[in-house]
């Protein structure tokens, strides 16, 4: 079901710092949601959701029972359960060794733990070191081509085109 | 060097193993290829670590990570046949500019290890290189290790207590021969029976 939780040593007002918001909504494992989910407080996910999840300023958690298909647009991202398709994260993704994951990852920094199954692209955030691409270079195709149609994302292959 | 899974230090890890880490001329070697290729792909097949994400990840323009290592591991805790597992490297022909293989091969019997090569073959460009370890069979235990880079391409071998794969124990002219569909670029002696080497596909 979906619910509220409270951090147990949550302040009572709201923090500045996204990733420490006093608020998350939780999606149970016996909730299955399909669409678009767009969020301003942290979300976990023990459910199974299929679509875009939208949470630009704040922490998406994929808890070990949750199954997620989905573009996610967050500020930091951490994987214990199944996750397949692209993350496109403004601050850090955490994948833990119980996460299963399949896809693309941009974020500004990335953990790993030994362990975990994983099967990704990654492209980290860096600053002005963008290789020059030559002219005329024929444009190359992706290494991986999903089996399943795929999802677009925005931005996706920006970087040095 | 952050503390390894099992709660040892990298250090006594190294030393239980024989080896205070040692540098790496061939992933040397290996990066400056990479360097000079203006968008380059790299693809590592594991074991998948956060170090070598950092230090990959930071260099590519593109760091592909498909863990084969934990994938052979649940094939074979299953008990089903080990050839299912190729399916996962589904990447386009000549996508690759560089092809981290470590001591994956070590880990497959004959026909796999063919297969592998193969696949590595047919997913590097032309010129594009790979990197593959031998730990030969008297070196260190049969457990299998994490080519854990570090700074100035020191490694240190990180166990994976989570991974239970057979060692072949292969020997340096097994490596060649195996690896006959690619030029030998380079290859240099770690310690006995511990060797590093360069191929390069034509």
């Amino acid at each position: 079901m979906l619910k509220k939780s409270r951090k147990a040593n949550a302040e009572p007002k709201v923090s500045t710092n996204p990733v420490t918001m006093v608020d998350r909504t939780i999606i149970g494992d016996q909730i299955y949601i399909e669409g678009t989910i767009r969020g301003e407080e942290d979300l976990l996910i023990e459910g199974s959701v299929k679509g875009n999840i939208e949470m630009k300023a704040h922490h998406l958690t994929v808890g070990p029972k949750g199954q997620v298909e989905a573009e996610v647009r967050a500020a930091n991202v951490t994987i214990s359960g199944k996750l397949e398709g692209n993350i496109n994260a403004t601050g850090r993704v955490e994948i833990t060794k119980a996460a299963d994951f399949n896809g693309e990852i941009k974020a500004k920094s990335i953990s790993v733990e030994d362990g975990a199954y994983l099967k990704a692209v990654i492209e980290m955030e860096r600053e002005s070191t963008q290789k020059a691409v030559p002219l005329g270079k024929p444009v190359e195709k992706a290494p991986y081509e999903p089996t399943k149609e795929p999802l677009v994302l925005a931005g996706k292959d920006s970087k040095g085109n | 060097m952050a503390a390894s899974a099992t709660g040892l230090n990298q250090k006594d890890m190294n030393q239980h193993l024989g080896l205070e880490g040692y540098t790496s001329n061939a992933l040397k070697l290996f990066m400056e290829h990479l360097d000079r290729q203006p968008q380059s792909r790299l693809l590592d097949v594991g074991p998948v670590c956060q170090e070598n994400i950092s230090f990959f990840a930071g260099r590519v323009w593109k760091h592909y990570v498909c863990d084969m290592f934990i994938r052979l591991d649940r094939q074979i805790r299953k008990g089903d046949p080990v050839h299912q597992i190729w399916k996962e490297l589904d990447y386009q022909p000549e996508s690759f500019d560089g092809i981290l293989v470590w001591e994956l091969a070590d880990r497959l019997d004959e026909q796999d290890v063919n297969r592998l090569v193969t696949l590595c073959h047919s997913m590097l460009k032309p010129e594009g290189m790979a990197v593959v370890m031998v730990m030969g069979d008297q070196t260190v235990s049969s457990e299998t290790k994490a080519f854990v880079v570090g700074q100035n391409y020191r490694i240190y071998l990180r166990p994976q207590p989570h991974l239970n794969l057979p060692l072949r124990g292969r020997q340096n002219r097994d490596v060649l021969s195996m690896m006959s569909p690619f030029v030998p670029a380079k290859s240099f002696i770690c310690r006995p029976g511990f060797m590093e080497f360069l191929f390069r596909r034509e």
